[in-house]
């Protein structure tokens, strides 16, 4: 590669960034905007709009409730992704790639028209709109994911862990939850913290199957149609970094844990 | 086949195939208490099929595997007192080497003193006391290998299989670790089942050798017994140098046998049955380390003439290759003498037990 072009690939690669950033950069300035109108100049700056946040009950509370459904729904697909994963994983029979193909069928459905479906069967199985027809969604909308990554993981792990276990006198139950699972932690970890944000992240299936109580991103929705204001800049923010970081924790846990199984 | 008396692992027309591929004919072997026996053969020859089989993880299409007089052919690994090394030691990663020696010892129902007290005699037997907490990952080529024998050596099982165990440590360790692994076996006194492809690990650890070639035994013996009475041609070629000399049988007698080869009367030994070799053709085999070379006609019982084609420098010896005929024998002299036979005619001579008679 000539000097040149190293340059103008770099230029590419930094007007990229810029352009991911961007908006997110304006939308965290805006929150300190001292006005109820979002957009430049910016007279005066204020923590106001931030502040404001933790004292919105309504907001706090749909937080809560976000969060609440986040790990509950995480916690249903990672024990039945992982359970799928594991019965589908070093053995072949009849109907194995059907199953598999069902399992995986939710993460490619449009969000529309499973959530549409969603509430179709709420209504036929008498299911009340509200939080837990909210997270029977996510958790099948989520098993797909922890499918994948459990299974990715499991074709990595030794044979020889599982024969070891066995030949130490453990019965197959020990040395699922002795050997195997904790051989599966990292890829369950990064598969849960996955789902946890698709599900805080998630509008349409909230939208649709949720009762009175609204999620984060319902409420965020409810209140830009009484106008933008500066506060969901802020409230935007906020969520964003406890994303990111619970992403970055994540990442850099799993990385660690991947590191020490693939060296042993 | 070794007669072995009171027998502590009994393999009874032992037979296993996977489709249509015939893992193992039918075996039959006994195993005495406290010896190493080495299976020894090439890959796919059925050494690691009778391993697994006395793991419990095969079990055999038919025939039966008798472990200190109890009939365990349907028993699953768990049930079975054997413990394995495995090829890549599956050490449990997320264990510390102390959790994984314990790991055998919690599941026999040992109390935390009797846990500790066993941990802590084998790991300075095994000098590990330092990298007891320390993690798989942490630990070396040798030190892994070495915590992989602690765990299974810890349930104190009847018999310890090892499934080819140094294959992953470089050739200076491995050299190491093959009398470390003698010492152990003979400190214990534990009945060693040893698989390897490579001859010169069980030439040197083995009390006994059993070399396996599609599926079948072809010779069941000590090290020395293999090494200088191969019984078959395969024998012969896999474990050392040798050189096949292709003639005649003559007269085969009990142990010994005329044979003809280039028009050479040769006397050469025969292992019992192979009397109907006699008039035949044959196959001999003569060890290059076993030949005289010298200018003069050598006083052993054979000796031939021939003519020095090429040298092969290999440090304190030297290997000749000698046409004698229309065929060239290799034979092995030492240094010094090699450069005085460089070039010249020379005669090799050995003796009739240097020849051992082979079946083909």
């Amino acid at each position: 590669m000539t000097r040149n072009t190293r340059i103008l690939m770099q230029c590419i690669y930094w007007a990229f960034v810029l352009y991911l950033l961007v908006p997110l950069f304006l939308m965290m300035l805006m929150g300190f905007k001292d006005s109820k109108f979002i957009g430049f100049p910016i007279r005066s700056w204020t923590l106001d709009w931030y502040l404001g946040v933790f004292n919105d009950t309504a907001v706090v509370q749909a937080l809560g409730y976000s969060a609440v459904i986040a790990v509950v729904s995480t916690a249903i697909a990672l024990f039945m992704g992982t359970w799928i994963a594991v019965a589908l994983t070093g053995r072949s029979f009849w109907g194995r790639a059907i199953i598999l193909g069902l399992t995986l069928l939710p993460a490619v459905i449009p969000g529309v028209i499973s959530a549409i479906a969603f509430r179709i069967a709420a209504r036929v199985v008498g299911m009340e709109p509200g939080m837990w027809a909210i997270i029977w969604s996510h958790a099948i909308h989520n098993v797909p994911f922890v499918v994948l990554v459990v299974m990715a993981r499991l074709s990595t792990l030794p044979k020889s862990y599982g024969e070891a276990a066995r030949d130490l006198g453990a019965d197959p139950i020990i040395t699922f939850f002795r050997v195997t699972l904790p051989y599966l932690t990292p890829a369950m970890i990064g598969g849960g913290v996955f789902c946890m944000l698709l599900s805080f992240d998630d509008f349409v299936r909230s939208f649709f199957l949720g009762g009175y109580e609204p999620t984060l991103p319902v409420l965020i929705f409810a209140k830009l149609r009484s106008g933008m204001s500066p506060e969901i800049n802020a409230i935007s923010t906020i969520v964003l970094v406890l994303t990111a970081l619970l992403g970055l924790w994540a990442e850099r846990s799993m990385r660690g844990m991947s590191k020490r199984a693939a060296n042993d | 086949m070794t007669d072995v008396k009171d027998p502590i692992v009994r393999i009874e027309g032992v037979t296993k195939s996977f489709g249509s591929f015939i893992a193992l004919h039918e075996m039959n072997l006994n195993i005495a208490s406290g010896e190493f026996v080495t299976f020894l053969g090439p890959s796919g020859c059925g050494k690691s099929t009778t391993l697994r089989i006395l793991g419990g993880f095969e079990t055999p299409d038919t025939g039966r595997v008798i472990l200190n007089g109890k009939d365990v052919t349907a028993l699953p690994p768990n049930k079975r007192n054997v413990n394995m090394v495995f090829q890549d030691y599956a050490l449990f990663p997320n264990m510390t080497v102390r959790r994984n020696i314990a790991f055998g010892l919690e599941l026999k129902g040992l109390g935390q003193a009797a846990i500790k007290a066993r941990i802590d005699e084998l790991a300075s037997f095994l000098e590990l006391t330092a990298y007891l907490d320390r993690r798989p990952d942490q630990l070396s080529g040798g030190q892994r290998q070495r915590v992989a024998l602690a765990r299974a050596l810890a349930p104190d099982p009847a018999l310890l299989l090892l499934d080819e165990p140094l294959g992953a440590l470089d050739a200076k360790l491995r050299a190491q670790v093959q009398v470390e692994l003698k010492a152990i076996q003979r400190r214990t006194n534990k009945t060693f089942f040893f698989v390897t492809h490579d001859q010169e690990e069980a030439l040197t650890m083995s009390d006994r050798i059993v070399v396996m070639n599609k599926g079948r035994i072809e010779q069941d013996g000590t090290p020395e017994e293999l090494y200088f009475q191969p019984a078959s041609r395969f024998v012969a070629e896999f474990i050392g140098e040798t050189n096949l000399l292709s003639g005649r049988a003559l007269a085969v007698d009990q142990g010994s046998a005329g044979f003809d080869w280039q028009g050479h009367q040769l006397r050469a030994t025969s292992t019992p049955g192979r009397a109907a070799l006699a008039g035949g053709a044959a196959t001999a085999s003569l060890r290059p380390e076993r030949i005289q070379v010298q200018r003069d006609r050598p006083a052993t019982d054979n000796a031939v003439q021939g003519q020095v084609v090429n040298r092969l420098f290999k440090g304190h010896r030297m290997l000749l290759d000698v046409a004698v005929g229309e065929t060239t024998v290799q034979a092995y002299t030492d240094t010094d003498r090699g450069r005085e036979l460089a070039d010249g005619p020379v005669w090799l001579g050995w003796n009739a037990n240097s020849l051992t008679l082979l079946a083909d």
